[in-house]
């Protein structure tokens, strides 16, 4: 535990100081949400539709920007390799920047989804609150796979390439899953496919933080 | 006789189509300092990659403190100083040591963070974000991280790359220092000058093949530079 925390501690530190992923992050979805605000003129039952979309558009998008600058600290002085020479397992340094990425998500999606609401006028109701787990399961998804690829895009000179073209293609049903549910809990109401929806997501982000955590100390290798 | 801390059998190591090592054997025994010289692209930094654990050998046999690199457990008892710090920029100096301290589970971590700081000469400057140092700065801050856990076995990669003077000299203090300690000391480098002041044996690659070893006793410089010359024409010849 003390590595994770270790990890997550020393990104919190660097991210406070610099201010340089929450910055473009929240610059990048404030224009996501004006330009689809003002540029298009949608009926408010179109925009219902797309609302789920929409949102993990400014997500997944604004965190793609986090989780490439989360490894660029990690490929700068050769510190990767440091991580990787110390007696740590490589699970848990894997886990140390899973859990720092993710965090660091939530805590941008807690405060990007008030301004949402604001912004396209949605009716809130106790449905909306299911926006938590699906924020979670669908983030935990997109990081825990974000995570270990990043680490091997991170030998190559085309990282944020390489990152987009290995990513995409995997995250793509926690992504459809997420847009769904969360299109059902914006509307306020949840659709009988909804559970099974979700218990799809738990298990996506299961599977793929086990073997992320088991591949790490392939990954790390040179 | 010193027990052999790092011992290497007929390693070879290929990337692909490039093979990077061919058939290196040697043993570095322990309190030795043991200096690996050879041009660019001989196969130093494969091999010390090797040794640390971070690359495998595609065959031979190589083990260190009697244990395959690959395994973690004696991973407390090694530190790796190379041309990268493995230091974050926009943590200070003590948020570095802080942090390596905590992966590697150093006892009284912050005694001993002051202590190291200390010795490099930078604790008037441990609250300083580490972007704001010079080269030289950096890597003191560099032994200081390597040191800090207090290991046996160091691995130095061509250490002195872009120091000037009074830094390389520091440098060079240190490792002296350390082997007076009894601390095992694995050096690459070019340099054959430094080379030869620090060390007790030597190994000469080129063109990723062992083309002589030796003890540092009564061996000049100059002799080196000509016997190695004259390894590298051979060696060229053959090819």
């Amino acid at each position: 535990m003390n590595v994770i925390w270790a990890i997550i501690r020393k990104d919190f530190q660097m991210e406070f100081r610099t201010k340089e992923s929450i910055t473009a992050m929240w610059i990048f979805s404030l224009l996501i949400f004006v330009i689809f605000n003002f540029t298009f003129e949608i009926s408010r039952l179109l925009l219902l539709q797309i609302s789920g979309g929409l949102l993990w558009v400014a997500f997944i998008f604004s965190g793609m920007l986090g989780l490439n600058r989360s490894f660029q600290v990690e490929r700068e002085n050769g510190n990767l390799r440091g991580l990787s020479l110390t007696p740590a397992d490589p699970g848990l340094i894997y886990f140390g920047k899973f859990l720092s990425t993710t965090f660091f998500m939530l805590i941008f999606e807690a405060l990007i989804f008030p301004l949402f609401i604001i912004f396209y006028d949605i009716q809130l109701s106790l449905v909306t609150l299911w926006i938590i787990p699906i924020s979670i399961l669908g983030t935990l998804g997109f990081t825990s796979l974000g995570t270990i690829l990043s680490a091997v895009a991170i030998h190559t000179k085309q990282q944020q390439i390489l990152l987009s073209l290995l990513l995409w293609p995997l995250i793509t049903p926690i992504i459809i899953w997420a847009v769904k549910t969360t299109g059902d809990v914006l509307a306020g109401e949840l659709s009988a496919a909804f559970q099974p929806v979700m218990v799809r997501m738990l298990v996506f982000d299961v599977i793929f933080t086990t073997i992320s955590y088991l591949l790490f100390e392939y990954v790390v290798q040179e | 006789m010193n027990q052999p801390v790092i011992i290497a059998e007929n390693l070879r190591k290929e990337f692909g189509r490039v093979v990077a090592l061919r058939g290196v054997s040697f043993q570095v025994e322990e309190g030795a300092f043991f200096t690996i010289f050879g041009r660019n692209g001989a196969g130093k930094s494969t091999l010390l990659s090797i040794i640390s654990g971070m690359a495998s050998a595609t065959d031979g046999r190589i083990r260190v403190f009697g244990e395959d690199p690959g395994e973690r457990t004696h991973r407390h008892r090694l530190s790796v100083i190379s041309h990268e710090s493995f230091l974050y920029d926009n943590l200070t100096a003590l948020e570095n040591l802080a942090f390596y301290g905590k992966l590697y589970q150093v006892e009284n971590l912050n005694e001993r963070m002051h202590a190291v700081l200390d010795q490099v000469g930078l604790h008037h400057r441990r609250f300083d974000l580490v972007h704001t140092f010079s080269r030289g700065m950096v890597q003191r801050l560099t032994i200081a991280r390597a040191i800090l856990h207090n290991p046996d076995l160091f691995l130095l990669d061509e250490p002195f790359t872009g120091l000037d003077q009074h830094a390389t000299e520091m440098l060079i203090g240190l490792m002296d220092d350390l082997k007076s300690q009894g601390k095992t000391i694995l050096l690459t480098t070019h340099d054959l000058q430094i080379g030869l002041r620090l060390s007790t044996s030597f190994m000469l690659l080129e063109r990723q093949r062992v083309v002589e070893t030796g003890t540092s006793d009564g061996l000049t410089a100059e002799l080196l530079r000509e016997k190695y010359f004259s390894l590298v024409k051979t060696s060229e010849a053959g090819q």
